[in-house]
């Protein structure tokens, strides 16, 4: 898995490739929780990830009741086919914010 | 006598380590889509097998890289049968599938993924260790 963090304005895009699981899901979610302390608006562009776990997806939940908080937005897009049915399949779709892709996102955000 | 059709058998055996989980999904992806799953019912089945495999490395070894577990893919009459055997504590089946569907709690996802998916799902603690039992048949032909 490759993590790397941008700034898009007032707000950073982490940029994930690869596969999140139960091995690598814990350097995201530090990544994650480190560029929301800093930022009002956190984005992530899921659309290099090929496969994501129950743990990735956890570790999404986390960030998002964090930046509720914290009174932050968090959101997400660029998912992909594969990466949509597994939000789906956890039935945790609506709880997020997703956007088709990064232009969608900053417009809306 | 009918002719005895040899079925595919898969034994692989790994440590604890998630490591190892991607080589595991390397592994059950292709035989499932051998078996006849179309891509979305394969990686559906991986992943629920990835579940399984990380609900041991964290509830069973906790955490712990230098455990075993045994996985058996055995192809049945209409489907696949998957074994996975561990030595761990044994699974707590008040935890299984207690996560409320659709709330933003974000534990307890992975066995409600593990029941979508599968037909049939057991877990058993057993004097040889514990055993997660998961069944999933081939969709019948029209």
């Amino acid at each position: 898995m490759k993590i790397s963090v941008r700034e898009a304005g007032e707000a950073k895009i982490v940029e994930v490739e690869g596969d999140v699981d139960l091995g690598t899901s814990p350097e995201l979610r530090s990544t994650l929780f480190a560029a929301l302390r800093e930022v009002r608006k956190l984005g992530l562009n899921l659309a290099g990830i090929r496969y994501i776990d129950s743990s990735g997806i956890a570790t999404l939940l986390e960030v998002l009741k964090d930046s509720q908080r914290m009174n932050k937005d968090f959101f997400l897009f660029g998912l992909t086919p594969a990466v949509e049915r597994v939000f789906r399949l956890t039935h945790v779709i609506r709880i997020f914010r997703v956007f088709a892709d990064e232009h969608e996102a900053m417009e809306s955000a | 006598m009918p002719p005895i059709r040899a079925g595919l058998h898969l034994k692989l055996v790994m440590p604890s380590d998630p490591r190892y989980l991607p080589v595991v999904r390397g592994a059950i992806c292709p035989l499932a889509a051998a078996m006849g799953w179309d891509e979305s019912d394969c990686q559906a089945i991986t992943m629920a097998m990835d579940e399984a495999l990380a609900n041991i490395i964290r509830h069973a070894y906790h955490g712990r890289t230098d455990g075993v577990i045994e996985l058996e893919c055995r192809e049945s009459a209409d489907g696949l049968e998957f074994t996975l055997w561990d030595h761990g504590d044994p699974p707590d089946k008040s935890k299984i599938c207690a996560r409320q569907v659709g709330c933003s709690q974000p534990g307890g996802l992975g066995t409600h993924i593990i029941k979508d998916v599968m037909d049939a799902v057991s877990y058993q603690a057993l004097p040889g260790g514990n055993r997660f039992l998961a069944v999933k048949r081939l969709p019948r032909k029209i």
